[in-house]
């Protein structure tokens, strides 16, 4: 290991250590009993109630389902809608176009609107699924149209057909630009999905809702940091796929 | 709090309106959501508020710093932080540090919690919109004996002035969409019938959705005029499908999403 990494690791072993140590220090100061005053934390809900951590676990697990549920069901439609546009050069406007305009529509309206009609989790993620699509269609498509000519040129020159040519020569060079997509599609409907708070979802959301609702300030930071900290995580582990599957394009300035 | 309690309470009324024609005409059963002009008001007050702190905060700072091609990196941090940190987290917590510190509701919490969610669109975008200046259109005026204001001001920012406006249009419409929720957090605006709707149970649907049918106008409504704003300000010679740029674009490639 290199000295930078050594002196990495040191000091997050020495910050670790520290903050583990104010914690311990904490939780074995405190007591069940509620306070008078409304703090910002109370650390005794957040580590000495029993119910907390399945709640915790229940409101970030349906975080996480609503999530994947949009971001799958809007990759299954804009594979289709993206194929559509390369092979038939003249639907992509119309596409971008109508993805766009899906996008322009205020969350907090969709989620009402189509709460009307069914039941809160079809509203949800229809309405999650459809902000997915612009992101989705656009990079998938940018992908495939950002292959060289001379590549495909050579693909063509092999013989290759034209499906052979999408599957085996373009998609792998598309594959970058299709996983960057993909990733903001995940993070941007991590943010969402806080907001089908307004229709009795939410996960995480739910709880800075009832936080706000109760005046119960603790449950609106965890809410939140959780929230904050699920969208981080995701974030970095589609970089780190982007990494691995581009192991040609070591790290350049912008992400 | 109050106003919630009430409007629950009257979930058993029966001449509510029955659809959402009727729900534009009969005024007496907004008497509980407000009147849509001050509603609607609110909201744009707001957004106006939001989007000029954003333009005057984001585009000098990106411009320079892209003309000095300084922060590469924090800029793509700005990026990834604000679409990593949702929305609802940003207004919850802005909401009960106002409250708590004495600063009440209106309209400092909404409308930092919204400035925060415009600075990024607008920000990289304009970074982006210098950054992406033909340099040889830059070397050509620094060898005229241009000095670095001059290069921003009448070489870089013009040709950005596509970019730039793309980045407020996307903050603005954000904005707009993302006001309404302040409703939720014991303020009002256009949101305010959205959430009476939704806590009505029985017949609160045609409020949802007149009132969603207001809030996606609005977020319409502003992205056409930022589109009409955005021909009048882009200079000519820069604009798609000019005599100068023409033989360039043969083919529109589409552009990866970034923000």
């Amino acid at each position: 290991m290199s000295r930078r990494g050594w002196f990495r690791w040191g000091t997050a072993l020495v910050v670790l250590g520290i903050a583990g140590a104010w914690a311990q220090a904490r939780i074995a100061g405190l007591s069940i009993e509620t306070q008078a005053s409304n703090p910002l934390v109370r650390w005794e809900w957040l580590f000495l109630r029993e119910e907390t951590p399945a709640e915790l676990w229940q409101a970030t697990a349906q975080h996480l389902r609503l999530t994947f549920g949009a971001v799958a069901a809007g990759t299954l439609i804009s594979v289709v809608l993206s194929t559509i546009a390369v092979r038939l050069r003249w639907t992509f406007a119309p596409i971008t176009v109508a993805t766009g305009f899906l996008y322009t529509i205020p969350s907090v309206a969709l989620f009402g609107l189509l709460r009307t009609r069914y039941s809160s989790i079809v509203a949800a993620e229809v309405a999650l699924t459809s902000y997915t699509l612009l992101i989705l269609v656009r990079n998938m498509v940018a992908g495939i149209d950002g292959v060289p000519g001379a590549v495909t040129d050579a693909a063509d020159g092999l013989g290759l057909s034209r499906r052979r040519r999408l599957l085996t020569v373009e998609l792998p060079l598309a594959l970058p630009v299709i996983v960057a997509g993909l990733r903001i599609a995940t993070v941007t409907t991590v943010g969402l999905v806080g907001i089908t708070a307004i229709i009795q979802l939410g996960g995480l959301g739910q709880l800075i809702f009832d936080g706000f609702g109760t005046q119960y300030y603790t449950k609106i930071v965890v809410g939140s940091v959780l929230s904050v900290s699920l969208a981080v995580l995701l974030d970095l582990g589609f970089y780190r796929l982007e990494v691995l599957l581009t192991p040609w394009a070591r790290r350049r300035g912008t992400p | 709090m109050i106003a919630w309690a009430a409007i629950a309470a009257r979930g058993g009324d029966t001449d509510a309106p029955s659809n959402v024609i009727e729900w534009f005409t009969d005024l007496e059963n907004r008497t509980n959501s407000g009147a849509i002009p001050s509603q609607a008001w609110l909201t744009i007050w707001h957004s106006a508020l939001a989007l000029a702190i954003v333009a005057v905060l984001a585009l000098p700072l990106a411009v320079m710093l892209a003309h000095h091609r300084k922060a590469e990196l924090a800029a793509s941090w700005v990026i990834n932080i604000g679409r990593a940190v949702p929305t609802i987290t940003i207004v919850g917590v802005l909401v009960i540090v106002s409250l708590r510190n004495g600063f009440g509701l209106e309209p400092w919490p909404i409308v930092i919690a919204l400035v925060l969610l415009g600075l990024p669109p607008a920000f990289t975008n304009a970074y982006a919109g210098v950054r992406g200046a033909d340099p040889s259109a830059v070397d050509a005026a620094k060898a005229m004996g241009f000095t670095h204001a001059q290069v921003m001001r009448r070489v870089e920012l013009p040709l950005a002035v596509p970019l730039i406006m793309a980045g407020v249009r996307t903050a603005a419409v954000q904005i707009v969409a993302t006001e309404p929720l302040a409703a939720f957090f014991g303020g009002e605006g256009l949101g305010a019938y959205l959430r009476a709707g939704l806590a009505d149970r029985v017949n609160g649907g045609v409020q949802v959705q007149a009132g969603a049918l207001l809030v996606a106008g609005l977020a319409i409504l502003a992205e056409l005029s930022l589109l009409i704003l955005s021909r009048i300000v882009v200079p000519r010679g820069v604009q798609v499908g000019s005599r100068s740029t023409r033989h360039r674009r043969t083919r529109s490639a589409p552009a990866p999403a970034t923000i």
